[in-house]
């Protein structure tokens, strides 16, 4: 049984040259395990994406739910009984990409042998590292995304910038704000932690002890000091992105956030925000991170699944999947690599007022650390909040 | 009336009936000791160590079934008082025992979504209240979402269970009650007393089951909590789901010991039932 | 006199309408409009851009409709029979026997079907059934025998067992009794626990979700995603579709049972 080494099950050998890899996909079905929750990406995704790989490379697509631990899970109970795979490609970053590996669940190493990889932006410590974990060629990137505030600009017209001047306003704004449970809310309590820090370079270089201790010591004391000023005085929060969406939508506060920059456009045009709303980077750092695809260690089709991640990387995807229309995600090709005429494309999407420029974007951009920072944070931040109740 | 064939049939009828839940109850021991399932480390005590020594765990546990508890024996009392009420096979009677198992069609997550949507702080009663000029602002709406006595949460519930509670009252009243009362009557029983000793025994022997059933399917309800739940005390498949999906793989063995508290859980809400059953009598 | 008693009866009904039928409307306003936020009582924009895109994904829709029907059209009739017999042979059980019948009958409905799915999934994975039909078929009967079966036993424990006794002193064989004493006199329990395994499939969730390992996607997995992606508006027009099929499974079983007539005396 394959072990995620050299060669898959179906054994796609590393010296099987690209066509092979096109014609042994032609006519197959590739199952891809992706979250399902946004239209927009899934509008993309049926409407864009399986149209054309079924055109030009006789491959249909079938999508299926799933995130980040589900797909880890069900990996594992999969090996367990030796079961079949279900899912040719999986849609994954961070810790999921991290537990999968030391787990060996993926295949690979494959990536490297797209056609396209060569265009990725291979220079951006974002794109290459996953949580500051090499890929090692076994996922392939798909987007990037930063993490930006959203507010109101009707109800703040003066918001904020810093978290110590977010840390005012919440102060003088009691009531007004809070975070969620779930991957954005940590990202927040990470943007705090190297605000509160000096920044996120001393974090990084793998998992420290001590440093995660006194950063967090920080952290906690921060928000020790707001929590008698946060929504329902800091005694409970929502549960995921999308209930704290709701709360900002419905005034009980006036902040949102969000892990990918444009989701304000995408929350807008999806009617679950006001047209009001706009992005807020924070001046401390902006979290950028990127998504990619990985094969899992018993896909049944993992060439059509090389084959679709290629495409997925194709200049015509990328730029797609750019457009504020259809999901705004950013890309990971390096413009300067494509041919001229495909660079000048990218170069014509306006950015939405309500999104923030790209410039600023990369300005203040901030790479992941080490995903233990990222779970040690999660897990410290809910047994505090579970041990703060009377 | 009981022993021999008959007896050993009824048995294997039961454990049939029961052996998938048996067989998923031995997985999760395993899980549970690190043998099998994610997170799966070699056998060791430590999930449960790390489990049942949080205090945590067990505000979850005592705060969950306190919402189980309420939810039933509210819906309950409200499925008997509409058995009894609305009793008459025509007309309003009739017309009211029609809507009043609407809400069994509507799927839990979907009634969660309407609990949210109109008890929240900016929910539909809310806006009402600002119409009305007796707030003006979200703020000002007690919170009946997300709070520490779940009632919301409860109110939803109630809203849920109540259509089952209910078909089963109806159903018994209508198998029972019209006997009951008759024999009660003839025998110079007023209409409250005829209730109280002939009709409120039988509904109770007949709806336990339900209410048990009630009890533990609300107590094991993850749809609801999620989106009605407060973060702490948190509610135990709320507790459970963030085990299974913990970002670091050695953490997912604690989910099965809480399943495995979970299902004790029930298991005492059945044994609840049981002792009942033995203390109530039978009205022939 | 008869007066004096149906006022409050007709307030009391009017309630109990107001109270289960408040949030249904409240979900056909939200289908039929988008822009609805505090403080206002009425929606900002009335319209049809939900049930709109609703058709167009309407493959996805349609097909999740016909697997959800399938599943709990299936669930319905192998819980309903079998929980008839199984809460008959349950109910007749005496002292401890009976006792541990009724607990064994309870598990499948004590268990979260969270923590069922957990302890299930390896099982039926093992036996090829991941991802497939009839595995979350197998998944869905498993809760929904369990209701239906102590749905039974309470009908039991107050059922006349001298009719069935009659009719075995007449001579009739235990056969006969079953098919044509005990069953006519239960018709109408049985289209209730018909409706009660119909809807235990119908709703589900987490079994659909970690037995069908998200191959086998019904309506309500569908909703979830809506709702934990915040469309409130495309969540409630879902949501009605998913209730209507329900409840005119009820109006029809009311109906039915209203011609089929069961009283006993």
């Amino acid at each position: 049984m394959a072990c995620g080494g050299e060669e898959g099950p179906r054994g796609i050998s590393q010296s099987l040259p690209w066509d092979s890899v096109v014609a042994r996909a032609r006519g197959t079905t590739v199952q891809w395990r992706m979250w399902r929750g946004d239209p927009s990406i899934n509008g993309f995704v049926d409407t864009w994406v399986a149209p054309r790989l079924e055109r030009d490379y006789g491959i249909t697509l079938r999508t299926i739910d799933g995130q980040g631990p589900e797909i880890i899970n069900l990996l594992v109970v999969e090996r367990d009984a030796r079961a079949q795979g279900s899912a040719d490609l999986v849609w994954i970053n961070g810790e999921t990409f991290n537990n999968l590996r030391k787990e060996k669940l993926l295949y690979g190493p494959w990536s490297d042998r797209l056609p396209a990889a060569r265009f990725v932006d291979s220079l951006s410590p974002i794109v290459m590292r996953d949580f500051e974990q090499p890929t090692n060629g076994f996922e392939s990137p798909w987007g990037r995304v930063q993490f930006t505030l959203i507010y109101d600009s009707v109800r703040v017209p003066s918001p904020p910038h810093t978290v110590d001047e977010l840390g005012r306003w919440i102060r003088s704004h009691p009531g007004r704000f809070t975070h969620d449970q779930q991957f954005t809310g940590t990202t927040f309590l990470k943007a705090v932690l190297y605000a509160e820090n000096g920044g996120a370079q001393n974090f990084q270089g793998g998992f420290n002890e001590e440093r995660y201790s006194g950063g967090s010591e920080r952290v906690w004391a921060w928000l020790d000091s707001l929590r008698p000023y946060f929504w329902r005085q800091g005694r409970t929060y929502p549960a995921g992105a999308a209930d704290l969406h709701r709360l900002f939508a419905n005034g009980e506060v006036d902040f949102t956030m969000s892990y990918n920059e444009n989701e304000v456009i995408t929350k807008v045009r999806q009617g679950v925000i006001p047209r009001t709303s706009r992005a807020l980077i924070l001046r401390d750092g902006s979290i950028a991170n990127a998504h990619f695809v990985g094969i899992p260690f018993n896909a049944p089709n993992p060439a059509g699944a090389m084959v679709v991640a290629n495409f997925l990387l194709s200049a015509a995807a990328q730029f797609e999947k750019l457009r504020p229309e259809v999901w705004a995600d950013g890309t990971v090709l390096d413009v300067k690599k494509l041919p001229p005429r495909l660079e000048a494309g990218f170069g014509t999407i306006d950015t939405d007022p309500r999104g923030i420029p790209r410039d600023t974007l990369r300005r203040y951009e901030t790479p992941e650390v080490a995903p233990e920072y990222t779970e040690r944070l999660a897990r410290d931040w809910k047994a505090r909040i579970r041990a703060n109740t009377k | 009336m009981s022993g021999g064939r008959r007896g050993a049939s009824g048995l294997i009828v039961a454990i049939v009936v029961s052996s998938p839940v048996l067989a998923g109850i031995v997985y999760s021991i395993l899980g549970a000791l690190g043998v099998a399932g994610p997170g799966a480390d070699g056998m060791s005590l430590r999930h449960f160590q790390v489990v049942l020594g949080d205090s945590a765990t067990w505000r979850s546990i005592l705060w969950t079934v306190w919402i189980a508890l309420a939810s039933t024996l509210a819906a309950t009392i409200l499925a008997m008082g509409a058995a009894a009420i609305f009793r008459a096979q025509q007309g309003v009677d009739r017309f009211a025992r029609l809507v009043a198992i609407v809400p069994l069609a509507v799927p839990h997550v979907v009634a969660a979504l309407c609990g949210v949507l109109i008890l929240s702080q900016s929910g539909l009663l809310a806006r009402l209240a600002f119409a009305a000029s007796l707030q003006s602002s979200p703020a000002d709406m007690p919170a009946l979402t997300s709070d520490r006595y779940g009632i919301g949460l409860i109110i939803a519930l109630v809203w849920k269970e109540f259509p089952f509670l209910a078909l089963v009252a109806f159903a018994l009243i209508a198998q029972r009650g019209v006997a009951l009362e008759e024999t009660a009557r003839t025998l110079g029983a007023g209409a409250l007393r005829t209730f109280r000793v002939a009709t409120l025994p039988a509904l109770w022997r007949g709806l336990l089951p339900a209410m048990i059933a009630v009890f533990t399917f609300v107590a094991g309800n993850y749809e609801v909590a999620v989106l009605l739940a407060p973060s702490s005390p948190l509610a135990l498949p709320l507790l459970t789901m963030e085990r299974y999906t913990d970002s670091s793989l050695a953490a997912r063995g604690d989910a099965f010991v809480l399943v495995l508290l979970a299902i004790m859980v029930s298991l005492w809400g059945v044994i609840a039932h049981e002792w009942f059953a033995s203390r109530v009598e039978v009205v022939e | 006199m008869n007066a004096m008693r149906s006022l409050p009866r007709l307030g009391l009904a009017a309630l109990l309408v107001f109270a289960t039928l408040l949030p249904l409307a409240f979900l056909v306003a939200l289908s039929v409009s988008s822009d609805w936020f505090y403080p206002n009582l009425a929606p900002r924009r009335w319209t049809g851009a939900n049930w709109d895109l609703l058709r167009r994904s309407g493959a996805v829709i349609f097909s999740s409709l016909r697997v959800s029907a399938a599943l709990a059209l299936a669930t319905g009739a192998v819980s309903s029979i079998s929980g008839l017999f199984a809460g008959r042979k349950i109910a007749r059980l005496d002292g401890w026997r009976g006792r541990v019948a009724v607990a064994c009958a309870f598990l499948p409905v004590a268990v979260p079907p969270l923590a069922l799915s957990i302890g299930l999934q390896y099982s039926l994975l093992k036996m090829g059934l991941g991802g497939r039909f009839s595995g979350v078929l197998f998944a869905h009967v498993v809760p929904a025998l369990g209701y239906t079966t102590l749905f039974f036993v309470g009908i039991f424990a107050v059922f006349d067992w001298l009719v069935e006794d009659e009719a075995r002193s007449l001579g009739a064989s235990p056969r006969d009794v079953i098919m044509r004493v005990t069953l006519p006199l239960l018709r109408r329990p049985l289209v209730e626990a018909f409706a009660l395994g119909f809807l235990v499939s119908w709703a589900q969730v987490p079994l659909t979700l970690l037995i069908g390992q998200g191959l086998v996607r019904t309506l309500p997995l569908e909703l979830m995603s809506y709702v934990s992606a915040g469309q409130d508006h495309l969540a409630a027009t879902a949501g009605l579709v998913l209730t209507i099929p329900p409840l005119a499974l009820l109006v029809v079983t009311a109906l039915a049972v209203r011609r089929l007539g069961a009283v006993i005396a």
